[in-house]
C-alpha cells in the first residue's frame, strides 16, 4: 500500500465503500421517468425557437429580409445578428470578444444570423423558409488533407491561432502559413535518439472523428418570474443549463440569487461540457416576449467532436531488444471551427501520449487544419484516445523483432516517479499477470491463426494509467441536523454516481450506513465532485473524507459535551434525557467511536449510545481541498501508480470482410474500489465507445458542398445490445492512487481508437484505419 | 401540497420506490379526462370548445389544418386530447399529458428511447402519430411505475445500476416490461434480443438482462 495522504487514509476494513448494487439515489426518478431534463419541460403559455442554420459548410449572409417571416401568423418575435440586445450578450471566455450570433457559419448546419420565436416548431420552420436570406457562399475545408495544401482556399483570416491551455505548444511554432497552423513540442535530442537505434519503423496512422453524442438533445425553457424575496426585478428560471447557473448570470448581467436552475438532469457529458446557443439564448427571448420560451437542438444538430479527426506519421527509433530510442511524430489535426477546444491537437501534445515511455527523445509536430467540419466543446475522451500511437508502435516494434508486444511495453515502460527510474511499476505488473491469465495470452505473429470456423483470429493489448484528475478542489460541506447527516450538493446527475460515492465514504467514516447519509441537492450548493471522471469522484471523496472526519470530532466533542450537561428538553411535554452511560467518566472524543450508528466507548464498544440520542444539537463542518500531487499538474504519465491493461480479441471472416469482437478483457487497478457497479458501468461505456469508432461511427461529409451526411441515428451507427462484446473485467487494490483510500480514476483512461484495430491487423496483417466496416476490410485484403 | 406537486415544483428528486410509484400513480391519475383549453396553435386565441375553435380556424387562418381531438386510452384512462393532426404520440404524452416518460433522443425510430407499449407492443412513439392510436390501449413508463406488481423489475433496474446518466432507460424499462408480458420466464439471450431496438449511449446493455432476469426470480417467488 502506497503512504495514503489524509485522514484513515490507510484504512484497512470497509463496511461500505466498495459494496455493489447500492441503488443511485437517483435511479427511481431516473428509471420511472419521473426526472426531466432540459428537453422535456413545457410551460403553459410557452412559445418556441429556432436558429436559422446555415446549408452552407461556410457561407456569410450579407442580408435578410425578414418582412415576410413576420407576417406570418403566429410569429412573435424575430431576432437578427445586428439586433441590439444580440450584440450586448457576452460570450465570456478568453480572448477579444466574439459576437454571441454571426453572420458568417463555419459549418453546414450551424446556428447563424436569425432567431424566429412563434407559437410552435412548424411556425418557427415556415417562418425560416420565408426569409429571404442573401447568402454569400464561402470556400470551405471539410478534408484537412486538402486544407492544408498550399494552393487552398484560405477559409480563416487573421492571426495564428495557436490554443495554448496548460502550457501546450512550442515557443518557437511557425508562422500561420493558409489554413494551417503550427505546434511543435520537443524533447531531448531527437538526432541522437535515431543514431542509437538498431531498427528504425515508420507508419502511419489516423485517428478518427467521433461523436460525444449526448443522449438528451440538448436545449432550455425560460421564463422570468416575480420573486419578492430577492432586489426588485423579476427572477430568471431557467432549466436545461444545468450547472451553469453562475455563466447564464454572467451571460446576462443578473446576480446569482436571481438565477434559477432547479432542474438536475443533463444526461451523459463525456467530457463535452460546452454549452450550446440553444441552453443560452432563452432568458433573453422570454425576456422580450414577456412568455416562457424554450428552444431545443434536434439530433441532427447534435453531432459535435469528443475526438477530431487526426494523421499521425510516426517514426520510431528501437534498440535489437525493443528499447524505443527515439519518436518522430508529425501530425496533421482538424482545428475544427472557432471556438474549438484545443483538446486533439496542441491540447494532447503534453498531455502525455508518450510519457509512459523510458525514452525521452521525443519531437511531436503538428499541423492544425482550420476546417469547416465541426467543432469539439472541451473533452477528455480525446487524451487516452490519442494516447494509441504508443500502442501502435509497441505492436509494431513487437511484430518486428517477433516478439510478444508485452515484453516490449514492459521494457519501455519506465518506473513509477520518473522517466529515469528503472523499478517496474507494481500495479502494471499485476495487471499483466492478471491480464494475461484471464485472456489465456498466447501471442501469435499477424496473420497465422485461424480459427475452427475458418475465420482469422487476431489479438491485442494496450496499457494505460489511471488519471488523477484533482485540479479544481472541493467545498465540502455536512449538516448534522436533527440526528441525521446531510451532504448538500449541486450534482451533477450525468452517471458517475459521484455523490453517491461521497455519502459512502461520510457513512463509512462515521460509523453509518450508506441508506443514512441524506443527500441534498440543491442547484445553489458549492459541493460538486467534479474533476475528470471517475477521477474526480475519487478526489472529491478524498476530501469529504476529510470533512466526514472534522464532523466526526466535533460529534464526539458534542456527545461527550451532552453526556455532562444534558440539554434541558425542548417542547411542552419532552421527557429529559436518560443519563448517559458516559456520564462522570471523564472522556476525551479520542475515548469514543463512531460505529453502527452509535457513539461507543473505544475501549468497550458494548457501551454506546445511538449517534441522534447522544448528539441532539445541529453540527456543520466543512472542508475545502484537495488531494496531493495532482499528475495532471505534473505531466501525465511521468509518474506512474494506479495502471490498468485492456485486451482485445477479434475474428475477421476474410470472405466477408466482416469483423467480431470476441471479447474485450480488462484488469484495472483503481487503487480502491469505491461504488463496484458504477466503476464496472463505467469500463464497458468506455469500451463500447471505443469499440464503436473502430467498427460503426464515421462523420462522412460531401466534400463538394460540405454538407454532413451522417447526422442521424441510422446512418451514424452507436453499438446497439447484439453489437457489442462481452467486457470481462478484473479490479485490482493496489492502494496506490492519491485519492479516497489510494483509489484514483478509471473511466476514459481506458478510452482507445486503435486496440481492435490492431487485433484486426494481428488476424489478416494488413492495416484497415477506422472505422473497419466491411467493405474496408475487403478492400485491404485486396478483394474488393 | 401533495408529493407530486413538490415535484412540480422542483423538489427533492432523491425517491425510493414507494415515493416513484406515488408520484407515477397521481401522474396516471391525474391524466385531463378533456383538453385543459382549446388554445389555438398559431395565434394563441383561447376557444370555448372544439367546434368553436374550428369557427375560429375557418374565420382567422382558413388555409390551415385545424386541430383535431382524439380519444386516447392512456396508462387505462380515457384521455381526450387536442392535437394538430400531425403530433406523434411522444409530442402528444409530453405536450399534452405532461408524461416525460417516453423520452427522444433521435425522433426518427432508431434508438428506443420514446417506446411505449400499444395493445400488449413495444411501439416507438416518436414515429407513430397520435391520430393513429385512437381506440388503443398505451400504456408508458409511468403507468408501469404506478403498478406495484412491477416494483420487483424498477427495484432490480436501480439496484444494477441499469442506467448511467438514464436518459434512455424508461424506454429500456418499457421493452423490458412488454417482454415479460409475453413470456415471464425469458432467458438472458431473450432478453438482449428484446432489447436489440434500444440504443443506451452510456453503454448500461449489460445490466439491463442482469435486471429483468433478477426481476422476473422475485416476480415468479411472489413479492418483494
Ligand atoms: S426517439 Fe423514438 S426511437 Fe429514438
Ligand atoms: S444511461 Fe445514458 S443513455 Fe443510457
Amino acid at each position: 500500500m502506497a503512504d495514503l495522504a489524509g485522514v484513515n487514509g490507510q484504512r484497512e476494513h470497509f463496511r461500505v465503500v466498495g459494496k455493489p448494487n447500492l441503488p443511485g439515489r437517483l435511479s427511481y426518478a431516473l428509471a420511472t421517468g419521473i426526472a426531466k431534463f432540459g428537453i422535456d419541460y413545457v410551460l403553459p403559455n410557452m412559445l418556441h425557437a429556432k436558429f436559422l442554420r446555415s446549408p452552407y459548410a461556410h457561407a456569410k449572409v450579407v442580408s435578410v429580409e425578414t418582412t415576410k417571416a413576420w407576417a406570418l401568423p403566429g410569429v412573435v418575435d424575430i431576432l437578427t445578428w445586428e439586433d441590439e440586445d444580440l450584440i450586448k450578450l457576452s460570450t465570456g471566455g478568453f480572448g477579444p470578444p466574439k459576437p454571441w450570433l454571426d453572420n458568417i457559419a463555419h459549418e453546414e448546419g450551424a446556428e447563424v444570423a436569425v432567431i424566429v420565436v412563434a407559437e410552435s416548431e412548424e411556425i418557427c420552420d415556415e417562418a425560416l423558409r420565408l426569409l429571404e436570406v442573401e447568402w454569400e457562399i464561402l470556400p470551405h475545408i471539410v478534408d484537412i488533407l486538402e486544407g492544408r495544401k498550399p494552393d487552398a482556399p484560405v477559409i480563416r483570416e487573421g492571426l495564428p491561432e495557436i490554443p495554448s491551455m496548460f502550457g501546450m505548444g512550442g515557443k518557437d511554432n511557425p508562422p500561420k502559413k493558409g489554413n494551417v497552423s503550427y505546434s511543435y513540442v520537443i524533447d531531448g535530442d531527437i538526432e541522437a535518439g535515431f543514431k542509437e537505434a538498431d531498427h528504425i519503423i515508420e507508419f502511419n496512422l489516423t485517428i478518427p472523428a467521433f461523436a460525444s453524442h449526448m443522449p438528451n438533445p440538448p436545449g432550455s425553457v425560460a421564463w422570468w418570474e416575480d420573486d419578492p424575496y430577492h432586489a426588485p426585478g423579476k427572477t430568471l428560471r431557467i432549466e436545461g443549463a444545468v450547472q451553469r447557473r453562475e455563466q447564464i448570470a454572467a451571460m446576462y448581467g443578473l446576480p446569482l440569487e436571481k438565477t434559477v436552475q432547479k432542474g438536475l438532469f443533463q444526461g451523459g457529458k463525456y467530457c463535452d461540457w460546452g454549452m450550446r446557443r440553444s441552453q443560452e439564448i432563452t432568458p433573453l427571448l422570454a425576456k422580450r416576449t414577456g412568455r416562457p420560451v424554450r428552444c431545443v437542438n434536434t439530433r441532427e444538430q447534435t453531432y459535435d467532436f469528443l475526438m477530431k479527426q487526426r494523421y499521425m506519421y510516426l517514426k520510431v527509433g528501437f534498440k535489437d531488444n525493443g528499447l524505443i530510442t527515439a519518436i518522430d511524430d508529425y501530425s496533421i489535426a482538424d482545428g475544427g471551427v472557432p471556438g474549438s477546444s484545443t483538446f486533439g491537437t496542441s491540447g494532447d501534445q503534453s498531455y502525455g501520449p508518450y510519457y509512459t515511455f523510458r525514452c525521452k527523445n521525443i519531437r511531436q509536430r503538428m499541423e492544425i487544419v482550420d476546417s469547416n467540419r465541426g467543432k469539439m466543446y472541451v473533452s477528455g475522451q480525446h487524451c487516452p484516445f490519442n494516447w494509441d500511437a504508443g500502442t501502435m508502435a509497441i505492436y509494431l516494434i513487437a511484430e518486428k523483432l517477433g516478439k510478444d508486444p508485452i515484453e516490449i511495453a514492459k521494457i519501455n515502460l519506465h518506473g513509477p516517479t520518473s522517466q529515469d527510474d528503472p523499478n517496474p511499476v507494481p500495479s502494471f505488473e499485476a495487471c499483466l499477470e492478471e491480464g494475461k491469465k484471464l485472456m489465456n495470452w498466447n501471442w501469435h505473429p499477424a496473420g497465422t491463426k485461424r480459427l475452427p470456423d475458418g475465420r482469422m483470429h487476431g489479438a491485442s493489448f494496450r496499457y494505460q494509467i489511471c488519471p488523477r484528475h484533482a485540479f479544481s478542489g472541493y467545498d465540502c460541506k455536512l449538516e448534522y441536523q436533527n440526528g441525521v447527516v446531510h451532504l448538500p450538493t449541486q450534482g451533477p446527475v450525468t452517471g458517475m454516481y459521484a455523490v453517491e460515492v461521497n455519502a459512502m465514504v461520510v457513512a463509512e467514516e462515521l460509523g453509518l450506513e450508506y441508506e443514512d447519509i441524506s443527500i441534498d441537492f440543491d442547484y445553489r450548493e458549492k459541493f460538486t465532485p467534479v474533476g475528470g471522471g471517475s477521477d474526480g469522484t475519487t478526489a472529491s471523496a478524498w476530501a469529504m473524507k476529510e470533512c466526514a472526519h472534522i464532523l466526526k470530532q466535533r460529534l464526539l466533542e458534542a456527545a461527550i459535551e451532552e453526556a455532562e450537561n444534558p440539554p434541558r428538553p425542548t417542547g411542552m411535554f419532552a421527557m429529559p434525557k436518560p443519563p448517559s452511560p458516559f456520564k462522570g467518566m471523564n472522556l476525551k472524543p479520542e475515548d469514543l467511536d463512531l460505529m453502527d450508528g452509535k457513539v461507543v466507548l473505544k475501549s468497550d464498544p458494548s457501551i454506546g449510545v445511538p449517534l441522534a440520542e447522544a448528539v441532539t444539537k445541529n453540527i456543520f463542518a466543512t472542508y475545502s481541498g484537495r488531494p496531493p500531487d495532482a499528475l495532471w499538474s505534473l505531466g501525465m504519465g511521468r509518474m506512474l501508480d494506479t495502471m490498468n491493461t485492456a485486451f482485445c480479441e477479434v475474428a475477421v471472416d476474410t470472405e466477408t470482410g466482416e469483423v467480431e469482437i470476441l471479447r474485450f478483457g480488462v484488469v484495472a487497478d483503481p487503487g480502491k474500489i469505491m461504488r463496484l457497479t458504477s466503476l464496472e458501468s463505467q469500463i464497458d461505456q468506455v469500451m463500447y465507445f471505443s469499440q464503436g469508432c473502430q467498427l460503426l461511427e464515421d462523420f462522412v461529409y460531401d466534400k463538394k458542398t460540405g454538407v454532413k451526411l451522417h447526422t442521424n441515428m441510422i446512418d451514424y451507427k452507436k453499438p446497439g445490445v447484439l453489437d457489442v462484446p462481452h467486457v470481462e473485467r478484473k479490479f485490482l487494490e493496489t492502494r496506490a492512487g492519491n485519492a479516497a483510500y489510494g483509489a484514483s480514476g478509471i473511466s476514459h483512461s481506458l478510452a482507445n481508437t486503435h486496440l481492435v484495430i490492431i487485433a484486426i491487423h494481428n488476424a489478416i496483417g494488413v492495416w484497415v484505419d477506422p472505422p473497419a466496416t466491411p467493405d474496408k476490410v475487403l478492400k485491404a485484403l485486396g478483394k474488393a | 401540497m401533495s408529493r407530486g406537486e413538490q415535484m412540480k415544483q422542483g423538489g427533492s428528486m432523491v425517491l425510493n420506490h414507494e415515493a416513484a410509484q406515488a408520484i407515477s400513480a397521481e401522474k396516471v391519475a391525474s391524466l385531463p379526462a378533456t383538453p385543459a383549453q382549446y388554445r389555438c396553435p398559431i395565434c394563441g386565441k383561447i376557444s370555448v370548445n372544439h367546434e368553436d375553435l374550428k369557427f375560429h380556424y375557418a374565420n382567422e387562418h382558413p388555409d390551415s389544418v385545424v386541430p383535431i381531438v382524439v380519444k386516447l386510452n392512456v396508462n387505462g384512462k380515457d384521455c381526450e386530447v387536442l392535437i394538430e393532426p400531425h403530433w406523434t404520440l411522444q409530442r402528444t404524452l409530453q405536450f399534452q399529458l405532461g408524461l416525460t416518460g417516453a423520452k427522444q433522443m433521435c425522433d426518427h425510430g432508431a434508438c428506443g428511447s420514446c417506446t411505449v407499449i400499444i395493445d400488449g407492443r413495444p411501439v416507438l412513439s416518436c414515429i407513430t402519430l397520435a391520430a393513429e392510436c385512437e381506440g388503443k390501449r398505451i400504456e408508458t413508463v409511468e403507468g408501469i411505475a404506478a403498478d406495484p406488481k412491477w416494483k420487483p423489475l424498477i427495484d432490480a433496474y436501480c439496484r444494477w445500476d441499469a442506467m448511467q446518466c438514464g436518459y434512455c432507460t424508461p424506454g429500456f424499462l418499457v421493452t423490458a416490461k412488454a417482454l415479460l408480458d409475453r413470456n415471464p420466464n425469458p432467458t438472458e439471450e431473450e432478453c438482449r434480443e428484446a432489447l436489440a431496438g434500444n440504443i443506451c449511449i452510456c453503454g448500461t446493455y449489460p445490466r439491463h438482462s442482469q435486471a429483468i432476469l433478477e426481476a422476473t426470480m422475485k416476480m415468479a417467488e411472489g413479492g418483494e
